[in-house]
């Protein structure tokens, strides 16, 4: 008995010996040879193919996963905080019971993270899983980005002299995340939702379930923030600036024009203020739109959303939420500027 | 592989992040120099995170491997996200920007990006500035210049000489530019500011050459109109110098 075993065992370890030899050597071959065709063919085809655009397209590219990389690691950190350490019960005391009621609520709450909107979309997923209305929730993600501090400096500095343009993205902003909060309680379906459902009853709680859902929410979310920067870049290459000329003779056009340039050209929101400010030729309306969608609806926002909550839903929210944006806009617009 | 592979990942990206910020300049090709602590910190954590993981990960070996049976067997009710314990498989695009950083960094946007972009004027009304610092000449980013060149009611440049760092650009009919691309957070937010050189000595320098141009105002143009722009100086030197390590301005 005991011999079989240990021949058993002796067999077992010469079988695994061969094996390991023959993917050493197979793989070995493989790499060599992929090693040898692209040290001759890579140079000749990289040259040809590292044109003027092609590197431009590559620094935008990097430029905007690079800098998506705090403030989406600011979101997972706060989010897979609340995932591991808060209770369920915090969330759903501190908000007013009526949807109604938490939506507002829950919009405002957004001045409390001063991040870009890569930080407020793990924020949200992880207040739903929380036992937050997603409503309320909602009213969340789209608010944070947009009237946080830093925003609102930013538009100060980028606008010297004219605070209503301040005003005016507050209000516009707040008015466009409540009014969707309220749009999802009453007719949103929770069918739309794919939330992971990694954190449910009875998960690790803790510093491990930390780590973990860090490590998950970064990793997920980073992969879709670089899906995102290649849209971005991509719009930001093939697009000539030149285009925006041939629409500032309209009021209407012009402001649809800036609602779909922000949502393509993915500027993060602590520095839209800026582009918008030198998109000089534009109605206030016009840039104010610019400003007020670019936070809640980009092409980085929707990969981002998608992958936290399901195509079926980002494709929803996010067109209604343009339109929503684009209407709050222009009446803030025709009010005070 | 599959079971270190997302710690390898984290890891993998914490490094680039920090190769870029840590160990080198080149973060300024791609955001603004304030980012700089944010992206250590999290280049930091990353490499952290990642390695920590995969110590838990080696040392919970058993237990992990019957989460991972429950896992797949839940993934099927599951539609939205399905993926096993090599984590999300959309992650791996991650792997595209970090190698591009750790191997081969994409430079800066130069003179095909300024050239492709209608310059803008910054949105300001014409108005008093403060007065130029001391200094003959006085070091002036093309901002700067072009603002009071085309905005200055008291025209503090009138008479001064001034020295500005740009790199170089053709126009029609072979005049040329000295241009600098303004980035307020990421290379995507890019716009340009330009300024025409006229009365260098040996003519117009190779596009994409970095020079530093010492000259004073040429002053053209109404005040606050578009014949005010693009700002011209009349250059007494023109210098080639080496790529800043900051190749952009800051608003």
């Amino acid at each position: 008995m005991e011999n079989q075993r240990t021949v058993a065992d002796g067999l077992r370890i010469v079988a695994l010996g061969v094996r390991v030899l023959v993917y050493v050597v197979l793989g070995g071959a493989a790499l060599i040879a992929i090693a040898t065709v692209a040290s001759v063919l890579g140079p000749t085809l990289a040259l040809d193919l590292y044109t003027p655009p092609v590197a431009a397209w590559w620094t935008v590219f990097t430029a905007v996963a690079v800098q998506g990389v705090p403030f989406l690691l600011l979101g997972t950190v706060v989010s897979a905080a609340i995932g591991a350490f808060v209770p369920e019960r915090v969330f759903t005391r501190l908000l007013p019971r009526s949807p109604a009621l938490a939506v507002p609520v829950a919009g405002v709450a957004g001045v409390v993270l001063p991040g870009c909107e890569c930080a407020s979309v793990p924020v949200a997923g992880s207040l739903m899983r929380r036992g937050v209305a997603p409503a309320a929730a909602l009213a969340f993600l789209l608010s944070a980005p947009a009237i946080n501090p830093v925003v609102l400096v930013a538009t100060s500095i980028a606008f010297p002299g004219q605070p209503k343009m301040v005003l005016g993205r507050l209000v516009a902003s707040l008015a466009t995340a409540v009014v969707m909060g309220w749009l999802w309680a009453r007719f949103g379906k929770a069918e739309w939702l794919r939330l992971p459902k990694r954190q449910a009853e009875g998960a690790p709680r803790g510093l491990r379930a930390f780590g973990a859902g860090l490590q998950h929410d970064f990793l997920h979310a980073g992969g879709f923030l670089v899906l995102g920067a290649a849209a971005a870049a991509t719009f930001n290459i093939v697009v000539p600036r030149s285009v925006l000329d041939l629409f500032t003779g309209s009021a209407w056009l012009s402001v649809l024009l800036l609602a779909v340039l922000a949502v393509v050209l993915c500027v993060c929101s602590e520095a839209d203020a800026f582009v918008a400010a030198s998109l000089s030729g534009f109605s206030p309306t016009a840039r104010l739109a610019f400003m007020v969608v670019g936070p809640m609806v980009d092409l980085k926002l929707i990969a981002l959303q998608t992958g936290t909550f399901g195509r079926a839903f980002a494709v929803r929210f996010s067109s209604v939420t343009w339109v929503v944006a684009v209407v709050s806009s222009v009446l803030v617009g025709w009010w005070l500027l | 592989m599959r079971r270190y592979g997302s710690c390898l990942l984290l890891v993998l990206v914490g490094a680039a992040v920090l190769r870029i910020s840590l160990f080198s300049e080149l973060y300024l090709r791609y955001v603004q120099a304030g980012l700089r602590p944010y992206l250590v910190v999290s280049g930091a954590v990353l490499v952290l995170l990642g390695s920590a993981m995969a110590v838990v990960r080696r040392t919970t070996h058993d237990e992990d491997d019957d989460h991972e049976d429950h896992d797949a067997h839940d993934d099927h009710d599951d539609h939205g996200h399905h993926h096993g314990p090599a984590g999300p498989r959309v992650a791996w695009l991650l792997t595209l920007p970090a190698l591009a950083l750790l191997l081969f960094p994409p430079p800066a946007l130069g003179s095909y990006s300024a050239g492709r972009e209608a310059a803008q004027q910054a949105a300001q009304g014409v108005g008093s500035f403060p007065a130029l610092p001391a200094g003959n000449p006085v070091e002036l980013t093309l901002g700067q210049f072009s603002s009071r060149a085309i905005y200055d009611s008291g025209r503090s440049l009138t008479g001064r000489t001034v020295r500005m760092t740009g790199f170089v650009t053709h126009g029609d009919d072979g005049t040329w530019y000295l241009t600098r691309l303004l980035v307020t957070c990421c290379a995507a937010d890019a716009t340009t500011s330009k300024v025409e050189v006229r009365g260098a000595a040996d003519g117009a320098p190779p596009v994409d050459t970095w020079v530093t141009v010492t000259g004073v105002w040429h002053p053209k143009g109404k005040l606050g109109t578009d014949g005010a722009w693009p700002p011209v100086v009349d250059a007494s030197a023109v210098r080639q110098v080496k790529q800043p390590a900051d190749p952009y301005e800051k608003r």
